[in-house]
């Protein structure tokens, strides 16, 4: 407690003294030797009663404002998620799907070949769309490009590729991973 | 520190607004207990304030209010205990607000220089009602339902507009999801723009004029009365006040959190026992009684206009009790103030043992 | 299941031991550090030649003596009263196992008791000293009597090992000291002391708060001064303590102040909650405001404000005793006899031969109805915590569920997987088939017969 309450006294030493200044200015007794220990002592204290209401109170509306946050990070805690019936897609078609919070899309290629991306524009973060007939992916917002095969960026304003994730094709679903 | 106290000093005159707090004093008598309760409201104002925006974070009015209140009690972390703060320091806001009004009649602090001090007290209560009223509607489950529906029939009853006056505040025929919409928009804008102006006029006359001394310590000599001063005495007093305060909305809240009820259904059956929320069940039950001695519409628009003539009554009262501390008009208006305090317990216990 | 049962409506039966323990806690809390207020501040007078003290100190100990000796010993006597009605399993186990120690708690009341009334009879007729003599009898005699009991209620949480693996033997009482000082002994001592000291201060600020400081020489102010100060310890040492005796605590205990509880507030409603929020909020409420009031404003501390603090008082001490009473579930003596008086060893064997076969006090024969069953069952596993339709109503709980939701629930709590939510604060359910069929047409016909109620009054 000595220690918590130090620090409080210096957190909260603007509180305090300015506290103890108008107790001294109304305080009956002459200052003798005592009043400095025990100035001391209720700086202390008011200190530590300033922290313990800001933890009493801001604890609660801190996990309060915080909940979509912490409900979104244990969604993306995750690291599979099984499509059901998605091998059915068909050639040159698209399924956007949610992997945990975020926006995610499965492309099943002409070529028959699989491939499954973060949907999410490195740019600024918006949604991206699978364009079939130029085989491209192509975000709407600021007219980035990227590959439809590899994800990477090809043109336009996005600095990275888009993260790829590992397929597993199995009959009646499909499994997507996070690396 | 000093250096930013004199940074600020010199910008800000602190110093100054220090030596005229320091000045200023409170008295100190026997019935200088009830000099905290208008702090205490105002500190209910400032949790409805805090908490009321908490709210507004999750809450969406409309269609999905029901459902948003419901996330908001069971899924957000909290919610309950935001939402369960709320309700609590509201039902404590109008019993300090209340207590604050009387208190504020039977020491005649709405004397000479005090009328404004009276009247914007008065329309800050109103205000703090209409508060009440619109919030209680905003989940949107069946009790909240209908006892606005209830509740509406004290506007619906005014002769010649209360119907247009209801329908407008309804937005239609009946209470709806349309009605949601308007009375957050009443609730969470158009109330706090009006009330906060008003409570700062409020704040500036009772600094200007100070605290009024009740009749019985008129007679006491000058130099016999105590006080203390307003900075820092009264001010860490009323701190402390504001402490228990504020603890004990804590204990409160979080032992009796509000219940949700079950989705509004229009056509479902009243829930046993509907009864408006209590600082309304006085009128309310008035309204009912006055109905059994004259019935039907007259009886309606008689009970209305009582409530007028009263409320009318009580915000006139400055001009009618002007007198030295010892006149018979004084003597009437404090009779005036125990039949009003009378007939709202009564009126409110009555409701609770009826209902 | 040797007992009969008792019934409280509306507020069931754990607030009837809640509210007398609460009432008593104060009190008892404040004979304990009262005894050592008084003696220290006798001295202090004596040493400092403070005359105009005594008068003040008397009228305290007046005070004293009929709150401790009058309210204390009748609520004292009320816990026994009502946990023996309530309990009386349990109630059981701790006489068998704490006999002695009851017997010495017992001469440490009367030798209490005794020396208080002495203390206040003999003011200015026996010498100082002597009187200042039985003010330190009477303070060590108290301190005892915290010393036996705190043994004693703290088992309850935490039995310890050794007592755990003789139980059933017969042989527990002779473990009676391992079972006395319990891991958790050591900080709940230090813990009650503290609420003593503290509560010595608040109680007396309540005698002072009545009396003009004029009139006595400034000794009002002076007292409420030295008064205020006996709250510091408590405000400066309970946080630490506290997590001292959370760690002593069981990890099956501890994980309960994390979980959320559907019953007490709606949400992620945790007891960590209620105890940082409530406790933590109130402790440092009543210190600001003892120091604003009391310490800074001597002369104008009245009674209301006293009352404010003492009420904050009732308020720290009752939600942190609520949430020592919490975090014991589901048992009412740790990992040993269930909240419902089922003692561990007996599941296995109340589920093959059947709960009520077991209880004495049970309607037996042919002629018993399913309904009598199934109330039966009701009241010996689930009224111990539950009512019918009032606090932890089930009527409430179970509104809208049809036979299969009833049975469902009632299966989840029979069968007591550790993964179940319910594990960590509910018993596991007991008996055989037919017993568990019988309580739950008895928890459906709880809301039936209130719809036909309902209907009829229409």
């Amino acid at each position: 407690m000595a220690s918590v309450g130090d620090e409080s006294c210096q957190t909260y030493s603007g509180a305090s003294e300015r506290m103890s200044e108008e107790i001294m200015a109304v305080s009956p007794e002459d200052p003798g030797e005592n009043e400095i220990s025990r100035l001391n002592f209720i700086k202390v204290a008011v200190g530590g009663m300033c922290l313990a209401y800001a933890a009493a109170v801001g604890y609660p509306i801190y996990r309060y404002l915080n909940s979509p946050v912490q409900r979104e990070a244990a969604l993306s805690a995750v690291k599979d998620v099984t499509l059901a019936g998605a091998d059915k897609l068909e050639k040159g078609a698209v399924l956007l799907f949610k992997f945990g919070p975020y926006p995610s899309m499965l492309i099943h290629h002409k070529d028959d070949s699989w491939v499954a991306f973060d949907a999410v524009c490195t740019h600024l973060g918006c949604t991206v769309q699978y364009h079939p007939e130029q085989d491209k992916i192509v975000c709407a917002c600021h007219g980035g490009v990227y590959d439809s095969h590899t994800g990477a960026n090809v043109s336009g304003p996005p600095p990275k590729p888009l993260t790829r994730f590992q397929i597993k094709v199995a009959n009646g679903a499909v499994t997507v991973t996070r690396a | 520190m000093s250096k930013v106290y004199d940074y600020l000093d010199e910008r800000l005159s602190i110093s100054e607004l220090k030596k005229f707090a320091g000045k200023k004093t409170v008295p100190l008598h026997k019935y200088s207990f009830w000099y905290y309760w208008g702090g205490i409201s105002l500190l209910c104002f400032l949790i409805q304030l805090v908490t009321g925006i908490l709210l507004i974070i999750y809450y969406k009015p409309g269609p999905d209010a029901y459902n948003s209140v419901r996330s908001l009690t069971y899924d957000v972390d909290f919610g309950w205990l935001i939402r369960s703060a709320h309700s609590w320091s509201a039902t404590i806001f109008l019993v300090s607000v209340f207590v604050h009004m009387f208190s504020v009649y039977f020491m005649k602090a709405y004397r000479k220089p005090r009328e404004f001090g009276w009247w914007s007290g008065m329309a800050l209560l109103i205000l703090g009602l209409l508060f009440g009223f619109s919030g209680y509607l905003l989940p949107m489950d069946q009790l909240s339902f209908v006892a606005t529906k209830v509740g509406l029939a004290i506007p619906e009853n005014i002769p010649l507009v209360g119907h247009t006056i209801a329908n407008l505040m309804r937005g239609g025929l009946e209470v709806s999801e349309i009605t949601v919409q308007r009375f957050f928009a009443w609730h969470a804008v158009v109330l706090p723009l009006l009330y906060l102006p008003l409570l700062m006029f409020h704040l500036f006359l009772v600094q200007k004029h100070g605290n009024a001394i009740p009749p019985s310590e008129e007679d006491v000599p000058m130099e016999k009365r105590k006080s203390i001063p307003f900075f820092p005495n009264f001010i860490l007093k009323d701190l402390a006040m504001w402490l228990v305060t504020l603890n004990a909305i804590a204990l409160v809240a979080s032992l009796f959190p509000p219940d949700l009820g079950k989705v509004t259904d229009p056509l479902g059956p009243a829930p046993a026992g509907v009864h408006p929320e209590w600082y309304f069940m006085s009128s309310f039950e008035t309204l009912k009684l006055i109905g059994k001695v004259i019935p039907g519409m007259l009886g309606e628009a008689a009970g209305i206009t009582i409530f007028t003539l009263g409320l009318v009554l009580w915000c006139l009262v400055p001009f009618f009790d002007t007198s030295s501390p010892k006149g018979r008009n004084g003597r009437y208006a404090t009779y005036f103030g125990i039949f009003c305090l009378g007939v709202l317990l009564v009126t409110t216990l009555l409701g609770y043992v009826a209902g | 299941m040797n007992y009969p049962i008792w019934e409280v409506k509306g507020i069931g039966l754990p607030w009837v031991i809640g509210i007398i323990a609460i009432f008593h806690i104060m009190i008892s809390h404040f004979a304990v550090g009262g005894g050592l207020y008084l003696a220290l501040a006798e001295a202090k007078a004596i040493k400092e030649g403070r005359a105009n003290w005594f008068p003040l100190l008397q009228a305290h100990s007046k005070f004293f003596l009929v709150l401790t000796g009058v309210f204390g010993a009748v609520s004292g006597v009320g816990i026994w009263f009502s946990i023996g009605l309530i309990q009386p399993e349990a109630t059981s186990t701790l006489i068998h196992n704490f006999v002695f120690g009851w017997a010495i708690e017992w001469v440490f009341f009367i030798v209490e008791l005794t020396s208080a009334a002495v203390y206040y009879y003999t003011w200015n007729r026996i010498p100082a000293a002597l009187h200042l003599k039985v003010g330190w009898l009477y303070a060590i005699s108290s301190i005892c009597t915290l010393v036996i009991i705190n043994g004693i209620l703290t088992f309850m949480l935490t039995p310890g090992t050794t007592w755990l693996g003789v139980v059933g033997s017969g042989h527990e009482s002779s473990y009676f000291w391992n079972a006395f000082f319990n891991p958790t002994y050591w900080p709940s001592l230090v813990l009650r002391t503290l609420v003593c000291i503290s509560l010595a201060g608040v109680w007396a600020l309540v005698t002072y708060s009545r009396l003009d400081d004029d009139s006595y020489g400034n000794a009002k102010t002076q007292l409420i001064r030295w008064s205020t100060k006996w709250l510091a310890p408590a405000f400066l040492l309970m946080p630490v303590t506290f997590l001292w005796y959370i760690m002593m605590v069981p990890d099956a205990n501890k994980h309960l102040l994390e979980l959320g509880m559907a019953s007490i507030g709606q949400g992620s409603f945790t007891q960590v909650t209620r105890i940082a929020l409530l406790s933590v909020m109130s402790t440092s409420t009543i210190a600001a405001v003892a120091y604003l009031f009391a310490y800074k404003f001597p002369k104008d501390f009245s009674p209301s404000h006293s009352i404010a603090i003492l009420l904050l008082a009732l308020a720290a001490t009752g939600s942190t005793e609520y949430a020592r009473e919490a975090i014991r579930k589901p048992f009412v003596i740790g990992s040993h006899m269930y909240s419902n008086s089922v003692r561990v060893r007996d599941v296995a064997k109340f589920n093959q031969d059947g709960y009520l076969t077991h209880s004495m006090w049970t309607p037996s024969g042919p002629s018993v109805s399913q309904h009598e069953l199934g109330k039966a069952m009701f009241r010996g596993q689930c009224m111990s915590c539950h009512t019918e339709n009032g606090y932890r109503s089930m009527k409430r709980f179970l509104e809208g569920r049809d036979a299969k939701a009833v049975g469902n629930i009632l299966s989840m709590l029979r069968q007591n997987k550790s993964d179940s939510p319910y594990h960590a604060y509910m018993p596991p359910l007991v008996g055989k088939d037919e017993e568990v069929a019988a309580l739950q047409a008895f928890l459906l016909s709880l809301n039936q017969t209130t719809s036909a109620n309902a209907v009829a009054k229409r």
